[in-house]
C-alpha cells in the first residue's frame, strides 16, 4: 500500500501551469508548486514524453518560484505485519519511488527524500532520490524513474517526505517535475 | 604490501597529485587503503568507533551525543549489517559508574551508520561522561556539559575554523581539548573538497575532488583521522556552523542546477552524518537547519548563523546572504534579546574590507557581497537598541578585530558591536611579505579595522563575565608539529555597555601587521 497521500498529483486544485496555494496531502513550506496537466503542452511533459506508464492526468512542477518545497509526514502503522512490533524487531523494509524530471537541456530539477524518524523526531534513516540531471534524461523533456529501498530501523515511528523543486538560470518557470511518488513497507519475509 | 609515507609523499610530489598513488585506485583492500591513509598522516580510534565520539548543541537539560560505526573508515562501503544496534550510556563520572541515562539507537547504513542521540532529562550546568557500545566493542569515553540556567558569573568557550588537512596537523585542536572551556564553536571549513595539493606538505588529501556521498563520507573520515580533532570533540560539546568548503568553494546554496543540487545534498548529508548536530523538528534531511539561538545562563545568547544554505548569488541588488526566513528570525532575536552578551557565530566576515584606500572590496563572497542586507540587519540592531553584540568569525585564515558600524564608509555612524575574526586551525594564510605590505593598507582603507595579524595559526578563547567580554588569540608555534606548543598572542576586551574593543596593555606589543592604536 502506498503510504503517500496524493503522490500522483491528481487530487486538489491544479490542472494548469499556474501555481497553487495548497496541495492536498502536502504542506507547502516554500514557494508554490503547480500541478500541471499532461494536456497543457507548451513544452511541459505530455502523455507521449518519458514518464510513468500509468501517469494519470497531472504531475507536480515547481511553479514559478526559484525553490519550491512540499513536505508530508507519514505515521507508520501501529499494528499489523509492518507495525511497530515488526519495525522494532527489524523485520520491515521500505521502498521509496518517484518519477523525476525536467525540461530539455535545462538543469531545473526535482528531488524527493524520505527521512524516517523515531518517536522523538530524530532522523534514523534517509533515502534521497534525484534531482535528475539533463544528462540523465538524455537532454529530453520528461520524467525518469528513481527508487531506493532499505531497512526501517528499529524505533522508527514516522517518515517525512520532502519534495524540492529547484530552478536554475534566469527563466520564470521552475521546471522540476515529479509524479508517481510512493512509499511502501514490506516485511523481510516478502523479499525472500 | 607495505606502504611507506615518505615514498608516497615523494611519489605524489613527483607527479603533482596524490591520487595517482592513492591505493584505492590500485585495487587495494579496505585494510590496505587504511594502512596507506595512516602512512599519509591519518590515524584512527580502534574499530568500529574509528572516528571517535562527540557531543553538541547543549541545552539546559539535553545534549546530542554522536558517533559513527566505521570499521574501515576510508572504505566506500562498511563491512557491517544494514542496521547496527548501538548502546549509549551517560554518567556523572568518567568511569561510567554513576549512570543517569542509557539507551539504544539504530545506526543505519543509509546514514553512514551514524547515530545522533538527543539525551534529555539532564541537570543544567553539569559535566557528564558518555560512551557507546556496538559489535561487542566500547568507544572511548567522551565528556560533555549541559548549559547552565539562571545567573552565572562566567562562561568560557573556544572557536575554531578552517582546518585544511594538508596544511598541517591539528595542534590547535589538541590545545582546545585541554582548554577549560564550557563549549566549542566551529565556524566552518571543517573539510575541504578539492583533490590532493602535492608539494611539500605534511600530509594530503587522498582522493580527487569530492562529488558524491561516498566521496564526502570518506573525506570527513579522513579529517577525523587526526587524533587531536577527535580529542577536541570528545572533550567538550560543540556548536556548529559551516562555510563553503563543506560543499565547494564560494557556492551559493540556492544556485546551480541539478548536478550542483545532487552534490549539495550529498555534502549536507555527509556533514550531518559526521557532526553532533541536533536535527529534526521542522526541518528534514538532506537539508539540515543549522541556524539556532541558544542561551548560556543569563550571561550569553548565542545565535548560530547559516550563511550558505539560503544565500543568493553575490552582488545582486536584492541579494541575500541569510535568506528571507533566517533574516526575519535574526531580526526577531534582536527584538526579543535578553539583557546579556549577544554572540553571533558567523562563518564569513561581516565587516567591510577594502584592500587599499580607494580600492574595492577584497572578497564579495563575504557580507561585502550583500550590502543592502548587511545594512538592513545592522540598522535593525541599532534601532532596536541592542547592546553588547560580539560577532565571532572564521574563513579569513588571519585574525582581525573590527568595530561594526551601521555604515562602514561613515566614521560618524554608530558602532553597534565588535567582530573578532579568528586565526585558522591550519588553512594557509597569505605570505608574511603580503601581510606586512597589506596590513597597513587595509588599516588605512578601513577605519573600523583595529587589528590584523596573518602570520600565525590557532583559535580563539573567549572569557565572558557580566562586566567584560575578553578574546584571547591562541596561536600554535608550528603547524607541522601535531604537539605544537600554544601561546596567547594577544588579548582584546569589550566592556559591558560600552562600544568598541581595546587591546590588553600586557600584550599590546605583540607582533601584528596592523594595529590602529
Amino acid at each position: 500500500m502506498n503510504l503517500v497521500v496524493n503522490g500522483d498529483a491528481e487530487a486538489g486544485p491544479g490542472g494548469t501551469a499556474e501555481p497553487v496555494e495548497s496541495v492536498t496531502g502536502w504542506k507547502v513550506t516554500q514557494g508554490a508548486p503547480a500541478l500541471v496537466g499532461y494536456d497543457v503542452g507548451g513544452g511541459y511533459p505530455t502523455p507521449s514524453d518519458p514518464g510513468p506508464a500509468r501517469r494519470g492526468s497531472r504531475f507536480f512542477s515547481g511553479g514559478t518560484s526559484e525553490r519550491t518545497a512540499l513536505m508530508q509526514d507519514v505515521q507508520l502503522p501501529r499494528k499489523g505485519p509492518t507495525g511497530q512490533a515488526a519495525v522494532d524487531a527489524g523485520r520491515v523494509r521500505y521502498t521509496v519511488g518517484a518519477w523525476l524530471g525536467g525540461y530539455a537541456a535545462q538543469e531545473d530539477g526535482a528531488r524527493l527524500s524520505v527521512e524516517f524518524r523515531d518517536r522523538r523526531g530524530t532522523p534514523v534513516a534517509l533515502t534521497v532520490l534525484g534531482p535528475v540531471t539533463a544528462g540523465e534524461r538524455g537532454g529530453r523533456t520528461g520524467l525518469v524513474e528513481r527508487d531506493g529501498e532499505a531497512a526501517v530501523p528499529p524505533g522508527a515511528r514516522s517518515a517525512r517526505l520532502l519534495l524540492v523543486f529547484t530552478r536554475t538560470g534566469s527563466g520564470t518557470s521552475n521546471d522540476g517535475y515529479a509524479d508517481a511518488i510512493s512509499l511502501t513497507l514490506s516485511t523481510a519475509g516478502d523479499w525472500s | 604490501m607495505k606502504l611507506n609515507r615518505r615514498d608516497l609523499l615523494k611519489a605524489a610530489s613527483a607527479v603533482g597529485a596524490l591520487n595517482v598513488v592513492w591505493p584505492l585506485s590500485a585495487g587495494l583492500s579496505p585494510a590496505q587503503a587504511r594502512e596507506a591513509a595512516e602512512a599519509l598522516g591519518a590515524q584512527f580510534d580502534p574499530a568500529p568507533f574509528t572516528l571517535g565520539v562527540a557531543s553538541g548543541d547543549p541545552l539546559t537539560t539535553s545534549v546530542v551525543l554522536w558517533t559513527r560505526i566505521a570499521p574501515d573508515p576510508l572504505a566506500p562501503e562498511q563491512p557491517l549489517p544494514e542496521v547496527v544496534e548501538v548502546e549509549w550510556v551517560v554518567a556523572t563520572d568518567r568511569g561510567l559508574r554513576r549512570v543517569v541515562a542509557r539507551g539504544k539507537a539504530p545506526a543505519s547504513a543509509t546514514l553512514g551508520h551514524s547515530v545522533h542521540v538527543p539525551v534529555g532529562g539532564l541537570r543544567a550546568g553539569t559535566h557528564y561522561y558518555y560512551a557507546f557500545r556496538a559489535l561487542g566493542k566500547t568507544s572511548r569515553v567522551g565528556r560533555t556539559r549541559t548549559a547552565p540556567s539562571g545567573r552565572i558569573s562566567r562562561v568560557r568557550f573556544a572557536a575554531a575554523n578552517c582546518q585544511a588537512f594538508h596544511d598541517g596537523y591539528y595542534g590547535a585542536h589538541r590545545a582546545i581539548a585541554r582548554e577549560d572551556v564550557d563549549f566549542v564553536v566551529h565556524l566552518g571549513d571543517y573539510i575541504y573538497e578539492h583533490g590532493p595539493v602535492g608539494g611539500d606538505h605534511v600530509r594530503d588529501h587522498d582522493s580527487p575532488e569530492i562529488l558524491t556521498l561516498t566521496d564526502y563520507r570518506r573525506r570527513h573520515a579522513l579529517y577525523k583521522g587526526d587524533a587531536s580533532l577527535r580529542e577536541a570533540h570528545a572533550a567538550h560539546p560543540w556548536f556548529l556552523t559551516w562555510d563553503d568548503h563543506e560543499v565547494v568553494n564560494d557556492y551559493s546554496g540556492t544556485g546551480g542546477g541539478a548536478p550542483m543540487m545532487q552534490r549539495r545534498a550529498a555534502a549536507y548529508q555527509a556533514w550531518y552524518e559526521h557532526m553532533p548536530h541536533r536535527d529534526g523538528g521542522e526541518s528534514a534531511l538532506p537539508d539540515p537547519v543549522i541556524h539556532r539561538n541558544r542561551r548560556w545562563g543569563d550571561l550569553l545568547e548565542l545565535s548560530v548563523l547559516d550563511l550558505r544554505s539560503y544565500r543568493s548569488a553575490q552582488n545582486l541588488p536584492g541579494g541575500t546572504i541569510l535568506g528571507a526566513d533566517q533574516k526575519a528570525w535574526l531580526k526577531q532575536n534582536v527584538d526579543r534579546a535578553p539583557d546579556a552578551w549577544h554572540v553571533w557565530a558567523n562563518s564569513i566576515m561581516l565587516s567591510q574590507l577594502r584592500g587599499r584606500p580607494g580600492g574595492g572590496y577584497m572578497f564579495t563572497d563575504q557580507w561585502d557581497g550583500f550590502l543592502a542586507e548587511r545594512k538592513e540587519v545592522l540598522d535593525h540592531v541599532h534601532k532596536s537598541g541592542l547592546e553588547d553584540l560580539v560577532v565571532i568569525t572564521g574563513d579569513w585564515h588571519s585574525a582581525f578585530v573590527d568595530d561594526i558600524r551601521t555604515d562602514f564608509d561613515d566614521t560618524a555612524s554608530p558602532v553597534v558591536g565588535t567582530e573578532f575574526t579568528a586565526h585558522s586551525v591550519t588553512s594557509g594564510a597569505y605570505s608574511a611579505e603580503w601581510n606586512a605590505a597589506n596590513g597597513p593598507l587595509m588599516g588605512k582603507a578601513n577605519p573600523h579595522l583595529k587589528y590584523f595579524e596573518g602570520n600565525r595559526y590557532g583559535y580563539d578563547v573567549y572569557e565572558v563575565t557580566p562586566e567584560r567580554f575578553t578574546t584571547h588569540m591562541r596561536v600554535i608555534e608550528d603547524r607541522r608539529d601535531p604537539h605544537s606548543p600554544v601561546s596567547t598572542l594577544t588579548t582584546f576586551h569589550v566592556d559591558r555597555g560600552a562600544v568598541g574593543s581595546y587591546e590588553d596593555p600586557a600584550t599590546k606589543k605583540s607582533p601584528a601587521q596592523y594595529r590602529r592604536d
